[in-house]
């Protein structure tokens, strides 16, 4: 069991409940789909998976060590996980190599990894422009080439794809899936979009209101 | 170092620097609860009214002056096009370069019996010794007058961004049910427009309480007058303290009230239907009237004070230009330098720390810190005084070092007084960057030092810069705190511009005193040029481009 | 992390700065520091020459005599101050009672000044004089009008609207009215005060040489002001304008017929915690030798205070010989207090 959640809940102001006793597990290599109305939560139960949020109870376990619970919070660059927003937020200031070697060592082998990884995503033509001289698909690709440079332990897709048109979006999506499986990455996803949830996952979690309703395989 | 230790002495810091800088007011305050002396029957019994009504006097007839200048002014640019108007439209803001005392020598002058403006025109017109045109500026309207001059552009600013947000629907609404634009202005964008101006009435009314050399030039007795007066002719700092407690009350409430309108105004901020104003354009006379009403205030409150400025400069045959100005500026620059880096780094780090450990008080902090600016220079220092004096002997009693005296105090005063400044520019950069840049960087295993130095100053260079020569300007610009804590051998360009002008030593004074427009004329065209590009552009449809 | 221990060093460079700064400001030797209420120009070269004579390094705050003396009380002990330096006994007095003198003990010194021009325990010492007396248009005052004037006569009513002092805040005003009231008691001086307020010619404003300017201008019939200002006028040391202007009036010593014309001096004291003590010391030697004093005469106008020097050949021509109010000058700060609040009272602004 690569992650567990356990009795997960969060309110931002202390008094309406954002998550409201969120329990799930996910085994190592899959891919999990979030799914819901905006507003439901899925959002912020990604935030707090990534320690950008902090529970008000509950636990999270990774590989079962406990990471977080409402005493003890890892922080979020310790916990070896990776994270691709709507956004893209590419550093503007750093080029399209430096932004995607920016979590591991600055070095020869870190570049060149960076390196292999834009390639993958094929975008490593573009290795010395500058976010602001790429169009928004190649930005996704160099941030999903960034959030994967430091192998991290689980992959958290926060609607990644949202803001791309049709054709873009298939090809990435095609490219992506082929990734993700050569690595064999857990990968939980935000979506709003049925399609593209089953496309990607092996399981689909539905919340509406903080809470999970449906889980489907 | 462990994290629970570096997120901890993050959380802490800006609160131990907030503990520093409020020490100097407190310690002012503090003199309330003690003893009172008998010199205060004697301050009640004959002047403490007159402080109390100068002032007021003061601030209801510079509130008056500068609403009109600054109201009408910035609503003919924003909403018509006349002759000029692209050149006035920034050159408006000029005066803020000439510190108010400055305004006061020049305005001496040229307005005494035998000043200038008085000698011209009695050559022109050929009058006997006797006859004086110019009335004596040596008294309260005078003040008003220089104060209303060199700071409206406060008010000015302010409300030409007011108007610029203007919905333009609304505008035409009122047109269509028949209003004229006369009542437009009055009736419908005056009052939505009017937290933001109160917001720039404030500073005014700050700036002109703080002030000490206009009114002692003048010799108007007011608060920043009588705290010299009473520490200095009835050697009474206790009672000092006292009075200078009163005045820092006084300025509170304006301080609150400014605050207060900041908050509205970020209620009444535009709608979603938003379009820019069209200009209207003005022929003939009416262009010519609107030139006029735009260049008078330029022209009293910047291009006939540096004239005279420069006249006196050139009547000295250059004189001046020896060894003593240059080790003056030399100090001058070299110590707002200093100060702006220490100023700029310090809210930097206190911002970055606000923002890094999603501080819940941050509004509460940012304002408490950013207090200095209404506090008047003369005040900070007597604290700072009694401060260090209790450092030195209390604290550091036995080791060789020295604060009181050196340079630490006046950079201290320095620091608090331009922390607002540094503040709200590195606010609005930080408010820039998407906190998504931020999740991202912690995922990559970069927070703390790392992420502030990696991320976050490489996108900040531009807000370092601006506050960097912000706050330079005001500390060239400063003058009773330097006064009072400058140490041996280091006079600036404040310091030696008061000397000279207090003996009348006009052509002296002169040549200090244009260093200082010149410094401050650098912030001025960096203003500018925001302004110049604060334009909304509207292409050929009238939206937003 | 190489990075984080560099940017942690940084972080520590404006700290390093302040020490350095703090360090720098601690003194090497041989120097004497002079806290200074004189705005005079011409005290820079008395530095300088100081410096070429004796070796030691003159370093110099100036200020208002009150800024300097709440610096003094600040510091304490670790107060860096060798000599306090000013202008009007008033701001001397001051010091004086806060007990930040230390006895002037060199026979040199005490010798040569006389004693109503020392303190009362020696803790200080005059270095030169001068008179508060009045200029006077005598094309608007007639000999008789002057003949004999003195400033108690300023306070009656065919002076109205024509004498012109400037502010109440200056400290040779407040000096001058607290002779009076040391003479006269306050009582009288307070009378006097009302009508001789009523009876000017102007708001109070600018500084002494304004005074004199505005007489010869014809705004004034009379002005009071300090008398080296004559002779620094007609020096020519300031320019055509207030030759001109200086040529115009005359100078006359008030109060010649009773107790004399109301005198005030700079004078120095040596600092209690004084770190250069023996520097201080040949510095009152030097300001009070000979050749000094001649210097002083000739370049600030002032009136020397050793006997044998003669004051300079322009203010000679006005008289030597002139009666002085013998009333010892330290008694000034004292009744300064009381000389303010009169003025305040009397509306003097």
């Amino acid at each position: 069991m690569i992650l567990e959640i356990n009795n997960l809940q969060h309110s931002y102001d202390g008094t309406t409940q954002s998550i409201k006793n969120v329990n799930f597990k996910v085994r190592s290599g899959e891919f999990i789909s979030i799914l819901g109305h905006s507003g439901c939560g899925k959002s912020t139960l990604l935030r707090l998976i990534a320690g950008l949020e902090e529970q008000t109870e509950g636990t999270i376990k990774i590989n079962g060590e406990i990471i977080s619970d409402d005493k003890f919070q890892t922080p979020t660059e310790k916990r070896g996980l990776g994270l691709v927003v709507q956004e893209k937020a590419l550093f503007p200031h750093l080029s399209v190599l430096k932004n995607t070697s920016f979590g591991i060592k600055n070095n020869a082998a870190g570049r060149s990894k960076a390196m292999d990884l834009l390639d993958l995503f094929e975008v490593s033509h573009l290795s010395s422009k500058y976010p602001n001289e790429i169009s928004g698909g190649e930005q996704q690709r160099v941030a999903l080439a960034r959030a994967l440079a430091p192998e991290p332990r689980i992959l958290l897709l926060d609607e990644p794809f949202n803001a791309l048109d049709e054709d873009l979006k298939n090809n990435l999506h095609n490219e992506t899936k082929k990734i993700i499986e050569e690595k064999n990455l857990t990968v939980l996803m935000v979506s709003h979009d049925k399609n593209e949830a089953i496309f990607f996952s092996d399981r689909q979690i539905i919340m509406e209101n903080g809470r999970i309703i449906e889980e489907i395989d | 170092m462990p994290y629970k230790l570096s997120i901890s002495s993050w959380k802490a810091f800006p609160f131990l620097i907030l503990l520093v800088f409020i020490a100097p007011v407190l310690i002012v305050l503090s003199s309330l609860f003690g003893d009172y002396s008998e010199n205060w029957s004697h301050l009640y019994n004959y002047v403490l009214f007159d402080y109390v009504s100068n002032s007021i006097l003061l601030i209801l007839g510079v509130i008056f002056l500068v609403l009109i200048i600054g109201l009408s002014t910035s609503w003919l640019v924003t909403n018509y096009s006349f002759y000029g108007k692209e050149f006035l439209e920034w050159a408006l803001i000029l005066p803020l370069s000439i510190p108010p005392y400055i305004l006061a020598y020049t305005f001496t002058g040229l307005f005494d019996t035998t000043g200038t403006a008085n000698n011209l025109s009695r050559e022109i017109l050929n009058l006997g010794q006797d006859f004086v045109l110019f009335p004596n500026v040596r008294n309260i309207y005078g003040a008003i007058l220089v104060f209303s001059f060199t700071l409206y552009p406060y008010v000015y600013l302010v409300s030409r961004t007011a108007f610029m947000n203007q919905s333009r629907s609304m505008l035409e609404a009122g047109r269509v049910l028949g209003l004229s634009q006369f009542q437009t202005f009055y009736k419908l964008s005056l009052p939505i427009i009017r937290p933001a101006i109160i917001g720039g009435l404030m500073l005014v009314i700050m700036e002109t309480l703080s002030d000490f050399g206009a009114v002692d030039h003048f010799a108007i007795q007011t608060f920043t007058t009588g705290i010299f007066r009473t520490w200095y002719g009835l050697y009474d700092l206790n009672t000092a303290m006292q009075l200078a407690s009163l005045l820092l009350i006084f300025v509170g409430v304006f301080y609150l009230l400014e605050r207060y309108s900041r908050s509205e105004t970020e209620y009444t901020s535009t709608s979603s239907t938003f379009r820019p104003t069209k200009e209207i354009e003005l022929k003939g006379l009416k262009s010519s009237l609107a030139f006029f009403v735009c260049f008078f205030p330029i022209f009293i409150g910047f291009l006939l004070p540096v004239s005279e400025l420069a006249v006196w400069a050139f009547s000295s045959n250059l004189g001046f230009f020896n060894e003593k100005f240059y080790t003056t500026t030399f100090n001058t620059i070299y110590l707002a330098l200093f100060s702006a880096l220490l100023c700029a780094t310090l809210a930097l780090l206190i911002n970055y720390s606000i923002r890094f450990t999603k501080s819940r008080f941050s509004n509460l902090l940012s304002s408490l810190l950013s207090i200095g600016y209404a506090v008047p220079g003369l005040i900070l220092a007597v604290g700072i005084v009694q401060l260090l004096a209790w450092l030195d002997n209390k604290v550091l009693l036995g080791l060789e070092i020295v604060l009181t005296g050196s340079i630490i105090g006046l950079i201290f005063a320095y620091l608090i007084k331009s922390y607002a400044l540094a503040n709200s520019t590195f606010e609005s950069g930080f408010k820039r960057i998407s906190p998504s840049l931020d999740d991202s960087a912690r995922i990559l295993n970069s927070s703390g030092w790392s992420m502030l130095l990696r991320v976050h100053f490489p996108l900040l260079k531009t807000s370092f810069l601006t506050s960097l020569l912000l706050v330079t300007s005001e500390v060239v610009k400063e003058l009773p705190a330097t006064l009072i804590l400058r140490p041996f051998n280091f006079d600036t360009l404040a310091v030696s511009t008061y000397l000279y002008a207090a003996e009348e030593r006009m052509f002296l004074a002169a040549a200090p005193a244009i260093a200082i427009v010149a410094i401050g004329l650098i912030p001025i065209i960096i203003l500018t040029r925001m302004i110049k590009s604060s334009r909304p552009t509207t292409n050929k449809d009238g939206y937003d481009s | 992390m190489g990075k984080i221990f560099l940017m942690k060093l940084l972080y520590k460079i404006p700290l390093f700065s302040f020490l350095f700064i703090i360090a720098f400001e601690t003194l090497y030797a041989s120097e004497v520091n002079i806290y200074t209420s004189r705005h005079y120009d011409s005290d820079e070269s008395l530095y300088a020459e100081f410096t070429k004579e004796t070796g030691i390094k003159v370093n110099v705050i100036s200020g208002k005599g009150s800024a300097l003396l709440e610096r003094l009380k600040a510091e304490g002990k670790n107060s860096p101050a060798d000599i306090f330096f000013t202008v009007d006994a008033g701001n001397l007095w001051k010091v004086q009672k806060e007990g930040l003198f230390s006895r002037i003990n060199s026979k040199n010194i005490t010798s040569i000044v006389p004693k109503n021009l020392r303190g009362p325990n020696d803790e200080w010492v005059a270095t030169a004089k001068r008179a508060r007396v009045i200029f006077y248009n005598p094309k608007k005052v007639s000999e008789s009008e002057i003949k004999n004037l003195s400033y108690e006569d300023l306070a009656k009513p065919e002076w109205k609207g024509r004498i012109a002092i400037r502010s109440s805040s200056n400290m040779y005003n407040q000096s001058l009215v607290a002779s009076l009231i040391s003479n006269l008691g306050e009582k009288v001086t307070e009378e006097w005060a009302k009508n001789f307020v009523a009876n000017f010619a102007r708001k109070p404003q600018g500084n002494d040489r304004s005074q004199i300017i505005a007489v010869a201008n014809d705004e004034a019939d009379i002005a009071i002001a300090n008398s080296y200002y004559l002779g620094i006028m007609l020096s020519r040391s300031k320019g055509d304008e207030q030759l001109e202007a200086a040529k115009k009036v005359k100078m006359h010593f008030p109060n010649q017929q009773n107790r004399g014309s109301h005198i005030n001096i700079s004078g120095a004291g040596i600092l209690k915690n004084s770190p250069n003590k023996d520097n201080a010391v040949s510095f009152l030697e030097f300001l009070l030798s000979e050749r000094v004093q001649n210097y002083m005469v000739n370049i600030s106008f002032e009136y020397p205070v050793l006997k044998d020097v003669l004051p300079n050949p322009i203010m000679a021509a006005f008289g030597t010989d002139f009666k002085v109010d013998e009333v010892s000058v330290a008694s000034y700060g004292e009744l300064n207090p009381q000389a303010v609040k009169l003025m305040d009272r009397s509306g003097w602004q």
